[in-house]
């Protein structure tokens, strides 16, 4: 049997799988405050109703390094950046103790100035003296040659042995030294947090005599052990879109062209599936207003859900922000957006006749009729999420093209159908769906979709290869490896193909997903010759290889 | 403060020969450089998807023998229309100026166009400033042409319009491709001194370059008062350029677009790919974006490396001079033209397309108009290794011509395109009313944009 656990900012969602059919699902208010009980109130629910059946995979997706990012409250840390020659050093003032060193590397991997290891050891000595043990070193170019970032690791566990000293190349090995320097950051920031965290839930399943794999989702829809989470805390962030956007692919199956509405109390959530794979965010997930290089679903969210209350004053209907407690027809006090559409659409949600009471209160003696109510409602509620959509299909088909094809083939979305998710989605995709002309989609458990598609994500890993075969070295953009390449002369096309493919079982064996990568699928194939004079001097080869989202083997759907 | 508008456009699909300079790897270290730098996250620049240029945007501004799909591959169509989007964007408000870092260039291509010259089929400034003046009405435009090799294309095309500012620094032409731009063209009779050559000894450096935009450009430009400024940015005057020998670095770029302050710049040349493109790119945009740009050197680069000599200091000294003169004295010179002149001023030239090896005999009949800058007529015959002796009639009404011009060139299309003559093409460029006619005279076969 199978567990997946969503930890949300307000609830933590959960399902016991058996492969075929849900066996049980829990809701429980999320505890922002000690994240470790409010899931293991929501384990022990389902392992009660597992009783006693063995429990094969749980995955969970939690809000834990999401929140400390957000109050700030990981580990002190300092920063050590080699940024050569470029933009201005200012405008990588990121964050405090952020300290500038000598060292470059260019676009080749070429060295061009060395550390001077006095300059390190007075950094050094100055981040100490400010009682920091935590140092990110990050150098431009440490993507195409690491080995000033680790001359800097050198330097500094000499001086000191006890510092945590994390490096850009072996955390982020994507082109972009700005978002290197803030994901290199952030992963320092709150690793010890996260492996203490791990380290207590594998002492509680291990006290609850549990020996299942354990995974957690990260945000591009994948998931990754425990173990390796430890190193990577940063990819935990943003799981739950994708948990939500992983479940409402589970529970369709082969979708199309979608939008996926993830409707809550107060939030919706939009992403698209283009061919039925999610769309990821251009620049990566995005950190307090900077880029990163963690690989995250393109999600936007709206303040808009089915609990926003509506009121009418001096003859002008509005939506409000604040929730005031759940829809009338669920018990409420105030009608709200779930009312209205209620109403208007006899959705029989709850208890209707309180919807019809609690709105015909509010427009007594205003002169407005109860068509003109749910109308303007609906209007302002549609139009917002429709604006949405419409801006997220732009920013796709505008994102930069830099070949001939892509720009002549252009890219045009024709929605197909929406994908309604969360508890409000009953309410407001019908009518969203007629008013588009789309097909639609409520699927059954769509109120526990991002816990199914915690649970039966699968691994993923994607890794870019840079191959210059006149340097006669190649560099892997995952975990700092890098290495030189044989048969120099003859190597084309197919061996840079071979090389990334041989790479990608590698690290897939290291991370115990051995059995997905023959799933793995290219997604990059660059080749350029480099000319000098007249003659070939070398080739330069840019290769993505990847075991994309998708469900583990035995995932064939939910059966009803 | 309004953002740099960007656009990248390597066409890493796209080369002229596997080998040739403009090939796939010539933008492939400054994509690196550039999203490495990680500058397209900055709020100071946003980045911009190319397009495709229409096929009347081409027109308005060359005549392609026999036809546009002749001479053009998608490739041009995407970089001339990267300019138009920017063009539209800085139009439009979204961005404070923009640079078309794209590639294939177009300085080289001229009005009639036969094959590739010096790398060039269409000219991406040309078919920009055209479409702006169509567009939104605008008509005063300079261009200056930072390349080392002289902008012939562009300063043929405008060689007789009085709205357009060429202004061109290079290579001297005695020592380097196209072998023009000396200081004596200064444009057609009805538009003289408003073409400007400034041919620059090899081995000039940025305080030789500098003293002539000090000196020369700026002042030009400030008395020209033009609505829009173009840079047609070659980044081959840097001190690593395999194709040429001038000692312009980075910073001396970076300085030029800080200086001249264009609204829209367009790549044109540079072909040192690795020692000079990342850097001089990058000096550009930053310049462009309004930020500081003393952290940006090449990495050999030492200021010591370079020296003016005084012999070339004097020579620039007087070559300033005297185009401040030829500049300042144009108005006098077109009254004077227009009474030597009379009613037709008749030229004649031979072109030679170096990349596709074809040779081009053209006589040009211009009408010496008082009220505009006077229509053209084109005769111009190539021998083509494929389809054998083209022979087109060209004519060219400008886009501020007066009614008297625009009514006698109609009327000499219609008689050239019912003759079969000569002429296997007839053409027509109406930019006035914006239409192009095009007569395959064996054919009778007539087709309009």
């Amino acid at each position: 049997m199978l567990i997946g656990i969503d930890v949300g900012g307000t609830f933590t969602d959960g399902v016991l799988f058996d492969g075929k059919t849900i066996i049980a699902s829990v809701k429980q208010p999320t505890d922002k405050q000690d994240l470790k009980i409010t899931l293991l109130t929501v384990l022990d629910d389902l392992l009660q109703a597992s009783q006693g059946g063995v429990i094969q995979r749980i995955v969970f997706s939690t809000t834990l390094v999401t929140n400390l990012l957000a109050t700030e409250s990981g580990d002190k840390t300092a920063l050590l950046l080699m940024p050569g020659s470029g933009l201005p050093l200012d405008s990588y003032l990121f964050f405090p103790y952020t300290f500038f060193l000598k060292g470059s590397i260019d676009f080749r991997g070429r060295l061009l100035e060395k550390v001077d290891p006095v300059e390190v050891e007075k950094a050094v000595e100055a981040i100490k003296a400010k009682g920091i043990n935590r140092i990110a070193v990050v150098c431009k170019f440490s993507n195409r040659n690491n080995t000033l970032e680790r001359e800097v690791r050198r330097i500094i566990l000499a001086i000191d042995p006890q510092m945590q000293v994390t490096i850009g190349s072996e955390t982020a090995g994507q082109l972009n030294f700005r978002r290197r320097i803030v994901t290199t950051y952030y992963s320092a920031m709150t690793q010890s947090a996260w492996e203490s965290f791990s380290k207590e839930i594998e002492a509680s399943l291990a006290a609850r005599n549990i020996q299942a794999t354990i995974d957690i989702l990260k945000a591009d829809g994948g998931t990754m052990s425990l173990p390796v989470s430890r190193s990577k805390p940063c990819e935990t962030i943003f799981s739950g879109p994708a948990a939500s956007t992983m479940g409402a692919i589970a529970l369709t199956m082969n979708p199309k062209n979608s939008v996926v509405l993830d409707i809550g109390g107060t939030t919706v959530d939009i992403s698209l599936l283009i061919e039925g794979r999610p769309l990821y965010a251009s620049k990566g997930a995005t950190i307090k207003g900077q880029y990163t290089h963690i690989n995250a679903f393109s999600v936007r969210s709206i303040a808009l859900g089915g609990d926003n209350p509506i009121d009418v004053a001096d003859g002008v209907i509005k939506l409000e922000t604040m929730r005031r407690g759940p829809a009338a027809c669920l018990g409420g006090d105030y009608p709200t957006v779930t009312d209205v559409f209620n109403q208007k659409y006899n959705l029989s949600i709850g208890e209707p006749k309180h919807s019809q009471q609690k709105l015909a209160d509010l427009i007594a003696n205003t002169g407005i009729d109860m068509e003109t109510l749910c109308q303007t409602v609906e209007d302002k509620v549609y139009d917002r999420i429709q604006d949405t959509i419409r801006e997220m299909f732009l920013e796709w088909e505008n994102e930069p093209a830099y070949r001939v094809w892509e720009v002549v083939n252009g890219r045009k979305f024709e929605l197909k159908e929406i994908i309604g998710i969360g508890a409000a989605s009953s309410a407001f995709v019908p009518g969203l769906a007629q008013r588009m002309q789309v097909d639609f989609r409520i699927p059954e458990y769509a109120d526990v979709a991002n816990a199914l598609g915690a649970c039966v994500s699968r691994p993923t890993l994607a890794l870019q290869v840079h191959i210059d075969t006149q340097n006669r070295i190649y560099s892997i953009d995952q975990d700092g490896i890098s290495d030189s390449i044989p048969n120099v002369r003859s190597f084309q096309i197919k061996d840079a193909k071979e090389l990334a493919m041989q790479n990608l079982v590698e690290i897939a064996h290291k991370r115990g997903m051995e059995s997905y990568a023959d799933e793995a699928e290219f997604y990059l194939e660059e080749q350029f010759n480099m000319i000098r004079g007249w003659d070939t001097a070398g080739k330069i080869f840019e290769i993505g290889v990847q075991i994309s989202p998708g469900f583990i083997q035995e995932y064939k759907g939910v059966s009803k | 403060m309004k953002p740099t508008g960007l656009i990248f456009f390597p066409a890493f699909d796209w080369a002229i020969s596997p080998t040739h300079p403009e090939r796939e790897e010539r933008l492939l270290y400054t994509r690196d450089q550039i999203f490495e730098e990680g500058i397209m996250d900055l709020p100071e620049i946003r980045e911009y998807k190319p397009r495709m240029a229409e096929k009347k945007d081409i027109a308005r501004v060359h005549f392609c023998v026999p036809d546009i799909e002749a001479q053009i591959t998608e490739a041009h169509l995407v970089s001339s229309g990267s300019s138009l989007v920017l063009a539209d964007a800085f139009m439009q408000g979204e961005i404070k100026n923009g640079f078309a870092l794209v590639r294939p260039p177009g300085h080289h291509a001229m009005t009639v166009a036969h094959g590739n010259r010096g790398f060039c089929n269409i000219n991406n400034e040309a078919i920009m400033i055209e479409y702006l003046r169509k567009k939104y009405g605008l008509r005063r435009i300079a261009i200056v042409d930072t390349d080392v090799h002289h902008g012939d294309g562009t300063q043929e095309i405008f060689w007789h319009d009085p709205d357009i500012l060429f202004i061109s620094f290079h290579q001297d032409g005695r020592t380097l491709y196209p072998g023009s731009g000396f200081a004596d063209e200064l444009g057609g009779p009805l538009a003289h001194g408003t073409t400007i050559n400034i041919p620059l000894q090899p081995r000039t450096t940025d305080t030789g370059i500098h003293y002539v935009l000090d000196n020369l450009v700026l002042p030009v430009l400030e008395e020209f008062k033009p609505e829009l400024i173009v840079n047609s940015a070659g980044q081959d005057n840097h001190y690593s350029d395999p194709l040429a020998n001038m000692c312009f670095s980075a910073q001396g770029y970076a300085t030029l677009n800080r200086k001249l302050a264009p609204d829209i710049a367009v790549l044109e040349g540079g072909y040192s790919v690795e020692t000079a493109l990342p850097y001089v790119n990058m000096g550009i945009i930053m310049a462009m974006a309004g930020m500081d740009t003393s952290n940006l050197k090449e990495p050999d680069y030492s200021p010591s490396s370079f020296k003016e000599s005084a012999g070339n200091m004097e020579y620039l000294r007087k070559l300033v001079n005297m185009q401040l003169a030829n500049f300042r004295q144009r108005e006098d010179v077109i009254d004077q033209n227009r009474k030597n002149y009379k009613k037709t001023y008749k030229s004649r030239k031979n072109i030679f397309y170096d990349t596709d090896g074809i040779r081009e005999e053209q006589s040009t009949q211009l009408k010496m108009c008082a009220d505009c800058a006077g229509y053209r007529l084109i005769d111009s015959g190539a021998q083509h290794h494929r389809w054998g002796l083209n022979r087109a009639f060209c004519i060219s009404i400008p886009m501020f011509a007066c009614p008297e011009c625009q009514a006698q060139a109609s009327r000499a299309y219609e008689e050239m395109s019912q003759n079969q003559g000569r002429y296997n093409y007839v053409y027509l460029q109406d930019k006035v009313n914006d239409v192009f006619k095009c007569m395959t005279t064996s054919k009778k076969l007539e087709t309009v944009l």
